[in-house]
């Protein structure tokens, strides 16, 4: 090489740690390419645990949603060219799944999903579910949590039915968390170097591109990013992860902006409309403290799923506070729950699925923080030390112990075990023998896509559910209006979606049917239109 | 059909590339910043505790002031460093700035000499050879007429020689007048990402152009080589590409208390005079086409890519608002108009960076940048970006016609008022 640059000066080497000892110390910053044998083989077990759990019954359970069905249509939309199936109105930011359109082609093109294209995507989310558990260690161990505890959050992590549960389903939040976990790791990168904080700019906009609500934990993430002794990059760090991170995100509102989209107008959508929908006129959730609000009723969801882990992981988030690395959880968990606790606006159910991984950390860094005072503890009598520890042990043991077996593996046995898709998958397969493929379908979008490609191939002659009230089109394709309709499909949430969004030609043409067909909660209506032609409802 | 999926795919191409080069600026101009490390390896590494060298340091000079000359002068008499003369370059053609010379060499008899250069064509590097035969000393240094050396420079580069073992050494050189003009402040942070930044990234790759100012090249070398070459307009930035090709050891430093200090253009004539000279310079280096034989292929590409960097910086900056303009009229698919903003993304960060590094830059020469300063910055960085374009344009233009006279730039001495007040700040820990 003709060219060098200056060395640090020998004084400075003489610090650093000398040659022969290969691999990290035990208190070196926790790399990828310098990984302890603990460290890879930890990581080993972790992603092989997480990846059977993930795909161990992934098409047999949970029941397949309607939002999933809507990604994965939107997904295949996006393989076609266009953002969705229907008129894209900006209710999400497309890149959640634009990233899914990316990978789904390789499930599918492997027949894996039980040859269902909702049953294939799922395979996508696994991978991301098996990402978001290898950066949860990642993060811990680069918070200065000890390895058995770093692990111990990402089984929490894995085990725990809430997470199983929403983490196997096609929703935007799995694919934002993964990269909101890179985006802390990078910010905590502790070579302090730039491009790490840029990267993790750019991660954070990816995350919040894919699912908009987890721009909460934006100050968390900039506190991640500050909060520590000054550097003398910190300006440019800052700079530069505001800067990247804002104009990536500025690509959402500048797209709406070139379809002449951004602001409200007559006959056509808009980001502003869709904004304002989702942040002051959607109904609201109500309160928390009301009985019965919907509020209410989901936070019971979240904690049927598993109290333990939000019950200890807020008690753990309290205990963070002391030690200065860990407080950047504080905040994210707090940041996450003011919006629960004080709002009234509407709350969406996947909202949850941000804020898990943050509690499972705040539990591992908890248990870490009580360890390192039971050490210092021992220090001073050192003939406590090993029953402290051997208390400490089984203290953690049954307090695992009785948090996991009566409801998680209970839980987690049914999400492994059962079939819950049958039904499902008796009216997707009756529909497809015995519908013609021109007569006009209404079916709910968690079967619309599989239904749709099965020789339709036409969305307004294969309508989703909501479709005829919430997509204008409908009138120019249909102008005869509900009695267009030959046929409606219900399934389990089909009613309820009727009522809370107001679909009075879906209820129309509901209320005019008679069932042909039914699989348990599944059924299949024919609708006959009543004979006398004034009817003017449409 | 086929028509419009052609301009679409040209369109995307086009963004593509403007979207590499300013990834590319961005890079090399947040290089140093990278990682703290990288600021302790790209600065001096301490004082030796003997000298091991002695330096001959010429001062090209051509119309100067007096002033402007002994303002130079007595900052290199005054180094530190014990063995060192100094060969006050000029040309017989102007007979003015040669008596100053001989004026100023008989109040240093022991120090200064002049050397006066007689051939045909005048030019900066012709002045310099000629210089070269009368220097006695180990090492050669080149000062321009209006640098202000570093009182302890020579010292520490005599350092950088003998802890390094270096062949060449390249210290930095930094315009300080930020104040005068509107596109005075564009171009002394042009000098500060130059020499904190983009010159340790090159030579990180292994391919450096070197500046023509506070250079210093062990004699012997620079005779074996030839000196300079007396038809280059960038005559350093082909010593640089020559030395790099034979593998010589060129080492770079920086640190904010050793630059030297220098002024901008006085009119933006002049400023746009320089630009042209220095691409020109650039493009007949590039066609001298001495990089070629450089070792790889990688080599080579970065010698390529850094040998054009110039010029593809310049059009970028225009370019850019050109093709979004274009993909936004031109009904375009979404995606394609989409990329077409893609380039926008690193060419504003860098603009960001650059306000970080204008708050560096006032740090370390104890300057207090205002508000107005970082508005100024801003606003005037798309017209800066013109005049570069047009710059390099114009020397596309000479470079066709063949036209390859030596414009040079005059000096007003406005940086003195600057040093005065502007105590180089303390080495920082």
């Amino acid at each position: 090489m003709a060219v060098a640059e200056l060395e640090p000066p020998l004084a400075e080497r003489k610090d650093s740690p000398s040659p022969q000892h290969r691999g990290p110390g035990p208190d070196a910053p926790f790399s990828l390419t310098q990984l302890s044998s603990w460290d890879r083989i930890t990581l080993w077990v972790l992603s092989a645990m997480a990846a059977v759990l993930s795909l161990w019954n992934l098409t047999g359970a949970p029941s397949y949603q309607d939002d999933e069905g809507t990604y994965t249509a939107q997904a295949f939309a996006v393989q076609s060219g266009s953002l969705a199936p229907y008129t894209y109105w900006y209710d999400h930011p497309p890149l959640g799944w634009i990233q899914i359109a990316g990978l789904n082609w390789l499930p599918t093109m492997l027949g894996l999903g039980d040859g269902t294209a909702i049953g294939a995507t799922r395979y996508v989310i696994a991978a991301f579910f098996v990402a978001s558990a290898l950066l949860l260690y990642m993060l811990a161990r680069r918070m200065k949590v000890r390895i058995p505890f770093a692990a111990l959050t990402t089984v929490i992590f894995v085990l725990s039915p809430l997470s199983l549960v929403l983490g196997r389903q096609i929703y935007l939040d799995n694919i934002g968390v993964p990269w909101l976990l890179l985006a802390f790791y990078l910010a905590l990168s502790s070579r302090d170097a730039l491009w790490h904080h840029v990267c993790a700019g750019i991660c954070f906009a990816v995350a919040v591109l894919s699912k908009e609500t987890l721009a909460i934990f934006g100050p968390a993430l900039l506190m991640a990013l500050m909060y520590r002794p000054r550097w003398s990059n910190r300006t440019f760090s800052v700079v530069g992860f505001l800067t990247v991170g804002g104009l990536m995100l500025a690509f959402y509102p500048l797209s709406a902006l070139l379809r002449n989209e951004l602001l409200s107008g007559p006959d056509h959508v808009s980001l502003q409309d869709a904004l304002s929908y989702q942040f002051l006129e959607r109904s609201g959730s109500g309160t928390i403290f009301e009985a019965g609000s919907s509020r209410a009723e989901l936070l019971a969801g979240w904690l049927y799923f598993d109290k333990y882990l939000i019950a200890a992981g807020l008690a753990a988030a309290v205990l963070c506070i002391l030690r200065k690395q860990s407080r950047v959880l504080t905040v994210a968990i707090l940041s996450f729950a003011i919006p629960i606790v004080l709002g009234q606006g509407y709350l969406p159910a996947m909202y949850i699925i941000g804020v898990i991984p943050f509690l499972a950390l705040a539990l591992g860094t908890g248990v870490d923080i009580a360890w390192s005072g039971l050490e210092k503890l021992g220090k001073n009598r050192p003939h406590h030390r090993r029953p402290l520890r051997s208390a400490f042990v089984a203290v953690l043991c049954s307090a695992l112990f009785l948090m996991s077996v009566p409801q998680w593996f209970e839980q987690d046995r049914d999400l492994l075990t059962a079939e819950t898709n049958a039904n499902w998958r008796q009216t997707l397969n009756w529909v497809q023998d015995n519908v013609s493929r021109d007569d006009v379908v209404l079916a709910p979008y968690s079967m619309w896509y599989d239904l749709n490609s099965s020789g339709w191939n036409d969305a307004w002659t294969m309508i989703a559910t909501e479709k005829p009230d919430l997509d204008k089109q409908f009138e120019s394709v249909h102008p005869g209006g509900w009695q267009e309709i030959e046929w409606v499909i219900v399934g389990p949430s089909v009613t309820s979606n009727i009522d809370s969004l107001g679909l009075s030609r879906a209820a129309s043409a509901l209320k005019h049917s008679t069932t042909v067909q039914s699989f348990g909660e599944w059924s299949i209506r024919r609708v006959d239109p009543p004979a006398s032609p004034q009817s003017t409802e449409r | 059909m086929p028509v419009s999926v052609l301009a679409s795919a040209l369109v995307v191409l086009i963004a593509l590339a403007l979207f590499a080069i300013a990834l590319s600026t961005l890079y090399l101009n947040t290089y140093a910043w990278w990682d703290p490390k990288t600021q302790i390896r790209t600065s001096y590494s301490g004082l030796q505790a003997s000298e091991s060298c002695s330096f001959s340091l010429i001062m090209p000079c051509r119309n100067e002031r007096e002033d402007v000359m002994r303002a130079t002068l007595s900052a290199l008499l005054a180094q530190t460093h014990s063995r060192k003369e100094v060969i006050i370059s000029v040309g017989h053609d102007d007979p003015e700035t040669v008596q100053t010379a001989h004026k100023l060499a008989r109040e240093f008899p022991d120090f200064v000499r002049v050397s006066v250069d007689v051939s045909e064509t005048k030019n900066k590097p012709r002045q310099l050879n000629k210089a070269l035969s009368m220097c006695r000393n180990t090492v050669v240094g080149v000062f321009d007429a209006e640098s202000i050396a570093a009182k302890e420079l020579l010292a520490h580069i005599d350092s950088v020689f003998a802890a390094k073992n270096a062949d060449v050494v390249q210290g930095a050189v930094q315009l300080i007048n930020y104040r005068d003009t509107w596109y005075s402040l564009r171009n002394c942070l042009e000098y500060f990402t130059w020499f904190r930044s983009r010159l340790h990234a090159h030579s990180r790759q292994g391919f450096i152009p070197l500046g023509g100012n506070t250079v210093f090249i062990k004699r012997e070398l620079l005779n074996e080589v030839r000196g300079w070459d007396g038809n280059c307009l960038a005559e350093d930035c082909d010593l640089g590409v020559r030395l790099s090709t034979l593998g010589r050891k060129i080492v770079v430093a920086y640190s904010p208390e050793l630059v030297t200090r220098e002024e901008t253009p006085d009119t933006l004539k002049a400023l746009v005079r320089q630009r042209t000279r220095w691409s020109l310079g650039f493009m007949q280096v590039f066609a001298k086409g001495d990089w070629k034989n450089l070792p790889t292929r990688k080599m080579r590409a970065i010698a390529w890519w850094t040998l054009m960097q110039q010029h593809f910086m310049a059009f970028a900056g225009v370019c850019i608002p050109v093709a979004i303009f274009a993909a936004v009229w031109g009904g375009f698919p979404l995606v394609v108009t989409l990329i077409a903003f893609l380039p926008l993304v690193p060419t504003l960060a860098t603009i960001a960076f650059d306000i970080c590094m204008l708050q560096e830059f006032g740090r370390d020469h104890k300057f207090t940048i205002s508000w107005y300063d970082y508005f100024r910055l801003i606003v005037g960085t798309p017209i800066y970006q013109l005049v570069l374009a047009f710059s390099a344009l114009r020397a596309l233009v000479k470079f066709i016609r063949r036209d390859f006279g030596w414009e040079k730039t005059d000096h007003s001495g406005s940086h003195l008022s600057y040093i005065d007040t502007a105590v180089a700040a303390p080495v920082r820990p």
